[in-house]
């Protein structure tokens, strides 16, 4: 009621209370001077991949060259794009990174969600065997995960028992399925979870709301942080994903701009001018999406694990 | 990012061999008869042809020929990069579906041969054109043979005249001794002498240990022979050089980077035949004005390591004729001349010797003239573990305290195991 009456026409807004401003001291001066210099030795080597996208060869391996081209060459971007099919390659890795994302939130959230607040048999179990899987190098699980691709049943020619055809291997299935789900993902989600108060939980049911719904409409909407971070990192390692969709794809319109770009890194020596201009349109999507949802993204880091 | 192929090529390695044993592997895939005609569709996996050059060069030109010559056979082309190219093979070789055709590395073919994964073939085709002598050595395994070569990649020491003449050294070293004279008169305001260390470390002692009259394996691939002196000497030489300050590792320039005789920031270095192609890119000033000069590195011999890429057939292909055909035209002249041109390599057919190629690339052209000192690496099955672990054993001795003695005898061990385990 008050908040109308403040509003209503011809009625004085009172003054809004001004922030009060923190003393200027040497220690603030010299933080900002720190961050400042921080901030800008990270943003070097970017400033550096963009300049150097618009050099000639000899520019590039001049001794003398300095740091801004003294021919600034922008053709280095249409003939990087000349070089592969890089619009197959950028809605390829677009369609696997959205899709890894959307199956990892949803998938990893309702897995954190029963971990954190359903009590059943073994969930500690699980739940440890989640940490563990963190454990398990990236590596190490390649070639399991290709034989498991590879000897898909009743897939890609392949009878019930994966003989025969070729499972998975050059499919879109290969490119998304094994690489859906996340241990740290449903980690995270854990730990968001269980952060939020029992009363909320309490509530709803006390409301008649069911098990999926107080998952769905009641406390997901309050873990956006992990949300967020989950979708940045999720979407981030899917785009930048090289050895799977190299080891699991050979035709060119499944291939994606990671394995699209090592077209420039010959074995005898990397084409830099071009790799630099196509490294950079290949970067711009993930610098987007951090500047977006960067908010989100630090208080995910800082809260994961507090209770 | 080294440790983590390591682990990789550790893990591969361990499940091949469970794929193995649980009889998943390449038994699942029936091989047909290369008898028949040439014709189906076919996968060809290829760690070369890269960029937009060389795409263009493999599926317009060279595959356009093919296409016109076998009609019925269509080629499917899997573009891989060198880094990557063993994990690609033995991924596919425990899921029993390797490419048709591959390409792969020198040293890479007993390995495979020995795996049964690769087909031999008939001995004709050694014969079908004029090869250098011992271009064909690494293409075969147990006396039969599984490859032909494509595209060789030499090692051999480029040089700077301009810093020769001004030194008034009048010749090129006949050995280490006199490298090592050349190399300490030569360093000087913050040049140095000679960079062995801006190639592969692997590459770069085995052409020492070749020149120092040392061999990595018996012929039948199952004794290590460079933990004797010649191979200890050959590491030792690198540790002598950064001693003298003639030589230093922390200068070693990264794949692609201008060379330091590129930018004088060295007189000499190891380095290989495409270098004369990076240059005429980068500084093709050097070579107008004629400062770069190259020679074979010698002390107990002459000794140039040949690399390269061999073109080879899958034994599970169900087209090996046309398999087979393939094989066969990506090693023609008119295939091999376009690849070494791309690359700037080294055509290993004496029938391209005076192609105007070969005698404008002046480093091509001074290794064709010295095949006779070519040494390939690899020559056991256990190849493909033992090469991955040259570089990270023998590093210690060179940037550390550890000596030269004790990193060969740590390197002989490893490599025994290795093939103790095949």
């Amino acid at each position: 009621m008050a908040t109308t009456e403040l509003h209503k026409p011809g009625v004085a807004r009172p003054p809004r209370p001004t922030a009060k401003r923190k003393p200027v001291t040497f220690g603030r001066i010299a933080l900002y001077v720190t961050l400042s210099a921080v901030s800008l030795l990270m943003v070097v080597p970017f400033v550096w991949m963009v300049l150097t996208s618009l050099k000639t060869p000899v520019e590039i391996a001049s001794q003398d060259a300095g740091l801004l081209p003294e021919h600034w060459d922008f053709s280095n971007y249409t003939e990087a794009l000349k070089a592969a099919p890089f619009a197959t390659y950028a809605r390829n890795s677009f369609i696997i990174a959205i899709s890894h994302t959307v199956l990892n939130l949803v998938i990893a959230s309702m897995a954190g969600y029963s971990l954190a607040r359903i009590r059943f048999r073994g969930s500690e179990v699980i739940f440890y065997l989640f940490i563990a899987a963190l454990m398990i190098p990236t590596y190490t699980k390649v070639l399991p995960e290709f034989l498991i691709v590879r000897f898909m049943p009743l897939a890609g020619g392949n009878d019930l028992f994966g003989q025969g055809g070729s499972g998975w291997l050059d499919t879109w299935w290969a490119l998304i399925v094994p690489g859906a789900v996340t241990p740290f993902a449903v980690f995270l989600f854990r730990q968001f979870y269980l952060d939020l108060p029992v009363e909320l939980e309490e509530a709803a049911r006390l409301d008649g709301l069911g098990e999926f719904r107080i998952y769905a409409r009641i406390m997901t909407p309050q873990v956006k942080p992990a949300i967020i971070t989950v979708a940045l990192l999720t979407f981030e390692s899917s785009w930048n994903n090289f050895l799977w969709p190299l080891l699991v794809t050979r035709t060119d319109s499944l291939r994606v701009i990671q394995v699209g770009l090592s077209v420039f890194r010959t074995e005898n020596g990397p084409q830099w001018h071009f790799l630099m201009a196509g490294t950079t349109l290949a970067t711009l999507p993930m610098v987007v999406l951090f500047l977006i949802g960067q908010r989100y993204f630090v208080q995910g880091f800082a809260t994961a694990g507090l209770k | 990012m080294e440790l983590k192929r390591r682990s990789l090529l550790a893990a591969i390695g361990a499940g091949t061999a469970a794929a193995a044993l649980s009889g998943c592997g390449t038994g699942s895939t029936a091989a047909g008869s290369a008898d028949g005609p040439a014709e189906g569709e076919i996968t060809l996996l290829t760690p070369i042809y890269e960029n937009a050059n060389g795409k263009t060069l493999l599926e317009k030109e060279i595959l356009g020929g093919f296409r016109k010559k076998y009609p019925d056979v269509k080629v499917n082309v899997d573009y891989t990069t060198y880094a990557q190219l063993n994990e690609k093979i033995t991924t596919g070789m425990a899921g029993g579906l390797l490419p048709d055709v591959l390409m792969m590395g020198v040293g890479w073919i007993p390995p495979f041969a020995a795996k049964k994964a690769i087909a031999p073939l008939p001995e004709k085709f050694a014969t079908a054109h004029d090869y250098e002598k011992r271009v064909l050595e690494p293409s075969r395994y147990d006396g039969k043979l599984y490859a032909l070569p494509v595209v060789l990649d030499t090692r051999i020491v480029v040089y700077r005249k301009d810093h020769f003449a001004e030194a008034g050294i009048k010749k090129t070293p006949a050995n280490w001794a006199e490298l090592r004279a050349v190399a300490k008169q030569l360093t000087k305001d913050g040049r140095i002498g000679f960079d062995p260390f801006s190639i592969d470390l692997r590459q770069c002692w085995e052409t020492f240990l070749f020149a120092n009259g040392g061999q990595l394996f018996s012929a039948d691939g199952k004794k290590v022979l460079f933990t004797d002196n010649r191979g200890v000497e050959a590491l030792q030489f690198f540790k002598d050089l950064i001693k003298d300050g003639s030589a230093s590792y922390a200068k070693k320039t990264a794949l692609g980077e201008p060379a330091n005789v590129q930018t004088g920031k060295a007189s000499m270095m190891m380095t290989s035949s495409a270098l004369w192609e990076q240059v005429r890119l980068q500084n093709p000033e050097l070579l107008k004005d004629d400062k770069l000069g190259a020679f074979v590195l010698a002390n107990r011999k002459p000794a140039m390591l040949q690399g390269g890429t061999l073109v080879t057939q899958s034994a599970s292909s169900k087209h090996p004729a046309a398999a087979r055909a393939l094989v066969q035209y990506l090693a023609t002249p008119e295939s091999i001349l376009g690849a070494a041109k791309q690359r700037g390599s080294v055509p290993g057919l004496k029938d391209l010797n005076e192609s105007g190629y070969v005698k404008e690339n002046k480093f091509v052209d001074l290794s064709l003239q010295n095949m006779s000192a070519a040494c390939s690496e690899g020559g056991t099955p256990a190849w493909m573990e033992i090469r991955e672990k040259i570089k990270p054993t023998l590093e210690p001795a060179i940037v550390g305290d550890q000596s030269a003695k004790d990193a060969i005898a740590e390197l002989g061990r490893l490599a025994e195991a290795a093939i103790g385990r095949m």
